[in-house]
Parts: C-alpha cells; sequence; structure tokens
C-alpha cells in the first residue's frame, strides 16, 4: 500500500471524511433524486396495469354491447314483422265487417222497401174497397134521382169494375 | 502518483488534500449529475428521466440478481449510490488530474487504497449487521460454524479476506490506469515532438481501456456487495 507507506500514518481523517461525505451524499441522493424518481416509476407501473385492465373492460363492454345491439336489431325486424301481419290481419277484419255492415244495410233497406211497398198496396186496396162502396151509395143515389135502363147500368158496373181492377194492379 | 502525499492535520487526525479535494469533487458531481437528470419528471419518460430510470433499473437488476425478493427494496438505493459514486469516481481521474507545487491534489478518489478499503469495509460492516439483524445473533454466528465446526478458521479468514480483496481489488485496476496514463504522459514530454506522436494514440487508447475498467470495476464492486449481503441474509 504505497500511499500508506509513504505518509507513515493511516489517514484515518480521510477515512472518517469519505464516511461522513458519503451519508450525506446518499441522503441528499434520497431526498432530491431517488425518492421522486422511484416514485414516478411505480406509478407508470401502476399506470400501465391500470390502462390494461382498463383496455380489457372496455373491449368487453363493447363486445357485450355489440352481442345486445345485434339481439335487438333481430327482436326489431320481427316486430316489425308482426306489425305488419297484425295491420294486414286488422285491415281484413275490417273491410270484412264494411262488406257485411253494407249487405245487413242493404237487406234491410231490402225488406223495408217491401214492407212499405207491400203497406202502400193494402192502403190503395183499403182504399179502392171505401171508394167502392162510396160508389156504390153514390151509384145507388143516381140511380134513385135518375132512372137508368138495365144497359145502361150495366156498363156502368163495368166500366167501375175495370177501372177497380186497373187501380188494383 | 506525482509527488508525496500532501497531508494536514485535524483533530489528531491525518487528512489528504488529495483524497478530500477529488473526494468533495465526485459527491459534489454525483449529485448533481443526478439532480440534474432526474429534473421535470413525466409519467412519458424523456431525456435525463430515461438515463436515470435506466441506472436505477440497471442496480435494481444487479440486486434482484443476489437476493431474495423480500431484501430487494432495503438494499436497492444503496446499490444504486455506491455505483453510480464508484462509477464517476474511477473515471474522475481520467478527465481530470490536477497537480500543483508538486502535489497531486485531483484525481481518482478510487485510485487510493484508503478510500476504497474505507467503502469495503462499510459494505463489510454492512453485511455483519445486515446479518446480525436478518437472524439474530445465534443464527448469525451458527454460519461460522457450518458446514462444520472445523471451517471456523477458515471462515473468518474469509470475512477479512473479502474485505481486502474487495476494496483493493477496484484501487488496483483504478491505480494501475492511472499510473499508466501518467507514464504515457510523461513519455510525450520526454523528447519532443516523435515521442508526442507516438503516445498520444496509445493515451487515447489506454483511456478508452480505463473508461471501461472503470465501469467494470464500479459493477463488480456493486455485484459482490450484493452477494456478500445476501450470504448474510439469506438460509443456507
Amino acid at each position: 500500500m504505497l500511499v500508506i507507506a509513504e505518509s507513515n500514518s493511516l489517514y484515518l481523517g480521510d477515512m472518517l471524511f469519505y464516511l461522513v461525505s458519503f451519508i450525506i451524499m446518499a441522503l441528499l441522493v434520497w431526498h432530491f433524486v431517488w425518492k421522486p424518481v422511484t416514485q414516478m416509476m411505480e406509478k407508470r407501473a401502476k399506470t400501465v396495469a391500470s390502462d390494461l385492465d382498463n383496455a380489457k373492460q372496455a373491449r368487453e363492454e363493447a363486445t357485450a354491447l355489440a352481442a345486445k345491439r345485434q339481439e335487438e336489431l333481430k327482436g326489431s325486424q320481427a316486430e316489425a314483422a308482426k306489425i305488419v301481419d297484425q295491420a294486414k290481419k286488422s285491415a281484413q277484419t275490417q273491410g270484412d265487417q264494411i262488406v257485411a255492415t253494407a249487405q245487413a244495410d242493404a237487406q234491410n233497406l231490402k225488406a223495408q222497401a217491401e214492407k212499405d211497398a207491400k203497406q202502400a198496396r193494402e192502403d190503395a186496396l183499403r182504399g179502392a174497397k171505401d171508394e167502392v162502396a162510396n160508389l156504390s151509395i153514390e151509384i145507388a143515389s143516381k140511380l134513385i134521382q135518375k132512372e137508368l135502363n138495365a144497359d145502361d147500368q150495366k156498363a156502368l158496373i163495368d166500366s167501375y169494375i175495370e177501372g177497380l181492377v186497373k187501380h188494383e194492379s | 502518483m506525482g509527488g508525496d502525499a500532501f497531508t494536514f492535520e485535524l483533530f489528531g487526525l491525518t487528512f489528504n488534500w488529495a483524497n478530500i479535494l477529488s473526494g468533495t469533487l465526485v459527491f459534489v458531481l454525483t449529485f448533481f449529475i443526478l439532480f440534474a437528470l432526474s429534473r421535470k419528471l413525466t409519467l412519458k419518460p424523456t431525456g435525463g428521466q430515461n438515463v436515470i430510470e435506466w441506472i436505477i433499473d440497471f442496480t435494481n437488476g444487479v440486486v434482484r440478481s443476489q437476493m431474495p425478493a423480500d431484501q430487494v427494496g432495503n438494499y436497492s438505493f444503496f446499490i444504486f449510490v455506491l455505483f453510480v459514486f464508484l462509477f464517476i469516481a474511477n473515471q474522475l481521474g481520467l478527465i481530470l488530474q490536477f497537480g500543483w507545487n508538486g502535489h497531486e491534489l485531483i484525481k481518482s478518489p478510487t485510485a487510493d487504497p484508503v478510500v476504497t478499503l474505507t467503502f469495503s469495509l462499510c459494505v463489510i460492516t454492512l453485511t455483519h449487521f445486515a446479518g446480525i439483524s436478518q437472524k439474530g445473533l445465534k443464527g448469525y454466528f451458527k454460519e461460522y460454524l457450518s458446514p462444520s465446526a472445523l471451517m471456523l478458521p477458515i471462515n473468518l479468514v474469509e470475512e477479512f479476506s473479502n474485505f481486502l480483496t474487495l476494496g483493493l481489488r477496484i484501487f488496483g485496476n483504478i491505480f494501475a490506469g492511472e499510473m499508466l496514463l501518467k507514464l504515457l504522459a510523461e513519455m510525450a514530454f520526454s523528447h519532443g515532438i516523435p515521442t508526442m506522436i507516438v503516445s498520444l494514440p496509445l493515451e487515447m487508447i489506454w483511456q478508452a481501456f480505463s473508461v471501461f475498467i472503470g465501469s467494470i470495476q464500479a459493477y463488480v464492486f456493486v455485484t459482490l456487495t450484493t452477494v456478500y449481503i445476501s450470504r448474510k441474509v439469506t438460509e443456507e
């Protein structure tokens, strides 16, 4: 050991100086360099890990969402088909109903008309009977007022009956 | 080594100016280089932050490769500071050698055995403390008797030789490197221009090689430190 031999004494001071200086420097480096840098490295490691987790989660969510959308799409197609079907059916039933109502109305109208016609005929007949009676009375009174021969009477009655038949038909 | 050792006495202790000055320079350099590298820390590292994180990863790797995982956190900082300090100390003498009035004032601190043995003594003491705190006194002393009581003298000698070899290895390498640099420089100025032309490339080659040696020695020192610590703290 060259230096120690040269100086004939151990540099104890140097040893102490190096020891103390090294400790001071280490403390400074610890506080100003090591702690912030390692903290940053740890933070980065955490960030990367959480980012990876988040990405995984996001991907899973996206996949689930896509599947859900697909299902919904299928559902909506089926629903649309159903709606169209329903509309067709209801249109059919409505149409049928309208036709049925129209037929019923027509039937009613026809029946009413028939009934009315019958009524009118009956009324007419009744009227004719009354008229015949009146006419008979009138004829009788006229006969009484004026003498009629048999031929005239006959012709008169014939004409009335003819008129009656005409009236009836 | 140019000139006599330039010493002074204070509080009854002997100090060597060369060690004090160059040591202070290295401590200041180490702190400010690390300080400058660790400014403007961001989540996405840029510039200096990349460098310092690479160094931290490197020294953490050294610790992790030797120690059980639960012990890594305790020593990674010490190994980091020790590595950066020794690296800069080893390189300092290659860049800057300063003498005044026949006395050497600035050189690599690690080219002095007192300095390197100080560090190896600290490291060996640390290993003993780590061993005792990890295993207790009984477990610690039992290690000296393993694998059998006959190994006691060898184990004791090993502890002492670890201390010596750890300090003297780095001293020898750095001291020899600087010595050769100095001899080449002397040769350059001995016979004028012709020797300068010859020794300039030699000096450059040797400086490059010394940079390599200095890095390797800093790495070896911290690796052996972790090996010694982990031998004391792990069960065999």
